[in-house]
């Protein structure tokens, strides 16, 4: 049908009337930003896992949509009193069957799959290796982003996904083979790739892939003066840098740093320590998500 | 009006059918088919050793690829492959030439409706040309539904156009057998009525596809006969390459 | 199966799941002996089917769809096209299926599966009910489930292009019925935005909250935001093994009994499409019969399923 009489017709989103005024952001007033969704600066995405209940079944479509409604009011009551909230998120380990492991993660609008085949024959005819081999990969859906896209790989991700797992994997464990970690950003809405990172932890330890510890990824931004945790899209956007930290909470080591943008030493300083505390709270949820399926497979 | 056709012909009145083989010297086999305007050539290449990455080594591969008459290959012809390489998939005996591949190639030479059935066509009287053991042949037609709701068979690509839905049959020729008659008949329907394919489009009642099988049966009996006929006749010619 | 009676001596003393492993055609059969299947279903009997809508946030409408362990789901964005000078004011639909590498072990980065391009193509064949996808006879565009002048904007100017994409989360089998499932069900849910027509010629965005108040300019579509739906289609695979015939195979029973059939009926009991690629098995008049007495059940059912989504929706 696209291809309809030769090529496509060139087709475009159409945007708003007028674009939405927002005051300037880094004015010398006390309060120059105010976050889209209402959070405070340190807090994170709140748990609202209901919206995609992949795992669950049709008679709790309509309790479904009540229950998001409830949480969502409760998560608002609860960050207006409590400023530094716990880090809130939503994982779900086994969400694909055909896979030897996987995970579903989603913070606010993003919103990931992780699947981890293996360990299995290497399918590039390589060189003896006496060590397993990673291979990472990240794709992002056509839908995944507001205009609509190719759905291509992500070349950059992959590559800064299989560096943050490398270190935590014991991939002595596995000679001679593979161990696949593909992720599917389903819906991206801001700090992807620390959440394709955290999610393709669990689902290593889903697929009962030996580790030294898992691996919590957290991203800040730096608006101006002020230090915002977790960033969602239109915050990304307007940052004037970013810091993500990966790292391994219980050895409290760091597989990953990656700053862009302009930092000054104290806000470095800050913002290091930020993520590092958040990744301690977010491997206490990812930890509960493990323990939990693990009960429940027991049952 | 039943009889109207454009070309005269009746409604179950296929177009001039001619079929050649052995017209490749470097292919394995090969065959060009035509029906009316339409024309297909097959080559058939193999077995070659090895099966291709996600296949089973147990068993012979056979891979199909469709070269359109103009331009690149895209879903359609994607489909097509699929099709023919499930169809001659069930023909041939697999289990006699395990871990190697068997290349088919079907080069669309012109296109005038009924393309797949007269490639499918091509492809079974190439592989025949190559000596690869089938277990019967694979005769194809194409039923068309027009308006009034009743069957044209081996329509050109004028009448495909005009049509409320068309099927792709694809049936199991007789097998001259020294068996008595209705042994190989399964729940009181001989062999040969079977389905080995079927793609239909367009949408039609339950009972017009049943009709549209009806009519194909009857049309591949007589397809089939001529095919064994015009494959005999050109058996002594290529005894050297049975060699 | 070279040796029948190597596995009937060990099969007496081999473990069910060794046994399940080695002798996997012999597996099955026995149950079938006995009308049941390994997961317990009845020859006859789909697995359960699960259906959400407005999964993706990001999209005008989605849906996701499970049968068993098979999950897909299906996003629609609009865009805005110009309509073609042959037909000035009818829209387009263009539907892609995708399978990532997430979905299936078979499945690797850079090298699409070969299933993913013919059931795209199997798709559009079924949605936009075409005689053939790459020509256009007008006369047949209104017989489908989606009456493309529905899309139009303003004629010969603008109208709609929906892109429909579909994602294979995970690949247990009947992947064409979850497909067809989810992308009926994302059409449902459409919600297409009101727009206007600028000075430019350009189609923009009327923003929901000032809905009503001061609309300076006035929306083009201000009663055309659902698609109405005629006749849907559902479609059952079933999966022809000697005289059975299993609904709704697992990728387990798709790799082991080759014969597939795939029927597709409309809500009002047409035949869209009766899709038997080969396999070694032939489709005797019984059993293209069989088949179709188990799609219209389970039309039935998938039906329901679609209802009760949607009057969940409603209630909200």
């Amino acid at each position: 049908m696209a291809a309809q009489g030769g090529a496509a017709p060139s087709t475009y989103t159409p945007t708003p009337t007028k674009k939405t005024q927002r005051s300037p952001f880094f004015s010398d007033s006390d309060v120059d930003w105010l976050r889209p969704d209402g959070r405070g600066f340190h807090q994170c995405r709140p748990a609202c896992g209901f919206t995609f209940n992949l795992l669950g079944c049709c008679d709790l479509i309509v309790f479904t949509y009540a229950g998001m409604f409830s949480l969502s009011l409760l998560s608002s009551c609860a960050f207006f009193s409590v400023l530094y909230s716990y880090m809130k998120g939503f994982f779900r380990t086994g969400a694909v069957n055909s896979a030897a492991g996987s995970a579903y993660a989603e913070f606010g609008n993003t919103k990931v799959i992780v699947s981890v085949f293996g360990p299995r024959e290497s399918k590039k005819a390589m060189v003896y290796s006496d060590v397993g081999r990673l291979n990472c990969n990240v794709s992002y859906t056509t839908f995944a982003n507001p205009a609509r896209g190719l759905g291509s790989d992500n070349k950059e991700f992959s590559s800064m996904l299989h560096k943050a797992l490398e270190g935590a994997i014991m991939l002595e464990t596995f000679p001679k083979t593979t161990v696949d970690v593909f992720a599917l950003v389903l819906e991206s809405g801001g700090s992807d790739l620390p959440v394709v990172i955290s999610c393709a932890s669990l689902a290593l330890a889903d697929a009962g892939i030996m580790m030294y510890d898992l691996v919590a990824g957290v991203s800040v931004s730096c608006l101006g003066r002020n230090l915002i945790i977790d960033p969602i899209l239109e915050e990304e956007s307007f940052q004037d840098g970013s810091m993500m930290i990966t790292c391994m909470p219980s050895r409290y080591e760091v597989t990953q740093l990656t700053i862009t943008g302009e930092w000054s030493t104290a806000k470095l300083n800050e913002a290091m320590q930020l993520c590092l505390d958040a990744c301690s709270k977010l491997d206490k949820i990812m930890r509960a998500c493990l323990e939990e399926a693990a009960s429940a497979s027991q049952d | 009006m039943e009889s109207e056709r454009d070309d005269g012909r009746s409604p179950s009145q296929l177009r001039p059918l001619s079929c050649a083989r052995n017209v490749l010297h470097r292919a394995h086999g090969s065959a060009s088919w035509s029906q009316g305007d339409t024309k297909v050539l097959a080559a058939v290449y193999g077995p070659k050793a090895g099966t291709k990455k996600n296949e089973n080594p147990e068993k012979a591969c056979i891979e199909v690829i469709w070269k359109p008459k103009t331009g690149q290959i895209g879903k359609q012809e994607k489909e097509f492959e699929m099709i023919l390489k499930r169809t001659l998939q069930s023909i041939c005996i697999l289990t006699l030439n395990p871990n190697t591949t068997t290349s088919i190639i079907v080069q669309v030479v012109n296109d005038d409706g009924a393309l797949l059935v007269c490639a499918i066509n091509a492809a079974c009287a190439a592989l025949i040309d190559a000596g690869i053991p089938l277990k019967h042949l694979a005769v194809a037609i194409c039923c068309c539904l027009a308006e009034g709701g009743y069957v044209i068979l081996d329509p050109t690509k004028l009448e495909e156009q005009k049509m409320r839905g068309f099927a792709y049959l694809v049936f199991p020729n007789s097998v001259v057998s020294v068996l008595p008659k209705g042994s190989s008949r399964v729940e009181g329907e001989p062999m040969e009525h079977g389905i080995i394919t079927s793609v239909t489009h367009g949408v039609m009642s339950v009972e017009e596809y049943l009709k549209c099988l009806e009519r194909g049966r009857a049309a591949s009996t007589k397809l089939s006969d001529l095919l064994r006929r015009s494959l005999q006749s050109q058996l002594p010619s290529d005894s050297s390459k049975a060699v | 199966m070279g040796l029948p009676d190597a596995s009937e001596d060990l099969s007496s003393e081999m473990e069910v799941d060794a046994f399940r492993r080695l002798f996997p055609l012999r597996y099955f059969e026995r149950h079938l002996s006995e009308s049941i299947r390994p997961d317990a279903r009845p020859l006859g009997r789909a697995r359960d089917t699960t259906l959400a809508l407005g999964a993706v946030a990001s999209a005008h409408g989605s849906a996701l769809a499970k049968i068993g362990s098979t999950t897909m789901l299906a996003a629609i964005k609009m865009e805005v096209m110009t309509p073609s000078t042959e037909s000035p004011d009818e829209g387009s639909i263009a539907i892609d299926f995708h399978m990532p590498p997430i979905c299936s072990p078979i499945v690797r980065p850079g090298r699409p599966a070969e299933a993913a391009p013919v059931i795209s193509k199997q798709l559009s064949d079924t949605i936009s009910r075409q005689v053939k996808s790459f020509l256009c006879y007008p006369f047949l565009l209104n017989s489908g489930m989606i009456n493309l002048k529905e899309l139009s904007l303003v004629s010969g100017k603008a109208a709609w292009m929906a892109y429909l994409d579909i994602y294979c989360l995970d690949a247990d089998g009947a992947l064409f019925d979850a497909a067809l499932l989810s992308a009926v069900a994302a059409f449902s849910h459409l919600q297409i935005p009101i727009v206007s027509l600028n000075d430019d010629g350009k189609i923009e965005l009327i923003s929901e909250e000032d809905d009503g108040a001061k609309l300076e300019v006035e929306p083009v579509n201000k009663e055309k935001r659902k698609l109405t739906l005629s006749s849907i289609p559902f479609s059952l695979t079933c999966i022809l093994h000697k005289n059975y015939i299993l609904a709704d195979p697992t990728a387990e029973e798709e790799s082991i009994m080759e014969t597939a059939v795939t029927v597709v009926l409309d809500s009002s009991s047409r035949l869209v499409s009766f899709y038997k690629p080969g396999g070694p098995v032939l489709a005797h008049t019984s059993a293209v019969q069989d088949c179709v007495a188990l799609t219209r059940q389970r039309v039935k059912e998938l039906q329901n399923i679609l209802d009760e989504t949607l009057s969940g929706m409603e209630i909200d």
